[in-house]
């Protein structure tokens, strides 16, 4: 146990790492939810199990879905942005 | 190994930081931006973290037994909430700037430019200020 506590605190920041160094958007949203997993997983060995199941729910679910969503709209807007350019010309 | 929760805080804050400076693209910013805010959470519950002691829920355990702080517990929770909230209004906001403007590249953003100027009317405005 003395030494799992510390292993899990340095594979957060080495995940939260990989989140600011993945720099596509479309592969930083995987960086994402690995880590809200990881952080999942200190916060429950940090004995906060409370915390530790908000986190599973909105940090490795919610909140990748809500980049999932913006890129969509981002995408839609490009192709309808570059739909009027076509029309216009 | 008392001080690894603060240096665990510190390196995602500093990591974080240079994903905001360094960023091309406002979506990745924001991903950056919750990585910040998972050092608030390492650094509340270092805080409030004993060794050896239980989760404070006394359903099977007498009053008395040593527990972890649960008010860190209760702060970290605010802390993910609002920050769900946070990134759900600054994806919004990038996904406006984005039909605004049609780029996510901060560095095309000019932030003087007029309202309801397209992105390539440029050419009037030069010819007003010759300077520029």
């Amino acid at each position: 146990m003395s030494v799992f506590l510390p292993l899990i605190f340095l594979l957060t920041a080495a995940s939260g790492t990989a989140v600011v160094l993945v720099r596509d958007p479309n592969r930083q949203i995987f960086a994402i939810c690995a880590n809200g997993l990881v952080l999942t997983i200190l916060f429950t060995a940090l004995q906060a199990p409370d915390v530790a199941l908000s986190e599973l729910a909105v940090g490795a679910a919610a909140v990748p879905l809500l980049f999932l969503v913006a890129l969509m709209a981002v995408r839609a807007g490009k192709v309808e942005r570059e739909n009027g350019k076509g029309g216009d010309s | 190994m008392t001080w690894l929760p603060y240096a665990v805080a510190a390196w995602l804050l500093a990591a974080g930081l240079y994903g905001l400076a360094s960023s091309r693209n406002l979506i990745h910013l924001v991903g950056c931006l919750s990585v910040c805010q998972s050092a608030t959470y390492a650094l509340l519950l270092g805080l409030g973290y004993r060794w050896g002691s239980i989760a404070p829920i006394f359903y099977d355990h007498p009053p008395g037994t040593p527990a972890v702080d649960p008010v860190m517990q209760a702060l970290v929770l605010t802390d993910i909430v609002v920050g769900a909230t946070l990134t759900a209004l600054l994806l919004v906001l990038t996904v406006q700037i984005f039909k605004r403007t049609g780029t996510l590249d901060p560095e095309q953003l000019k932030p003087m430019r007029r309202r309801g100027d397209p992105a390539g009317a440029d050419a009037p405005r030069s010819a007003e200020h010759p300077s520029r």
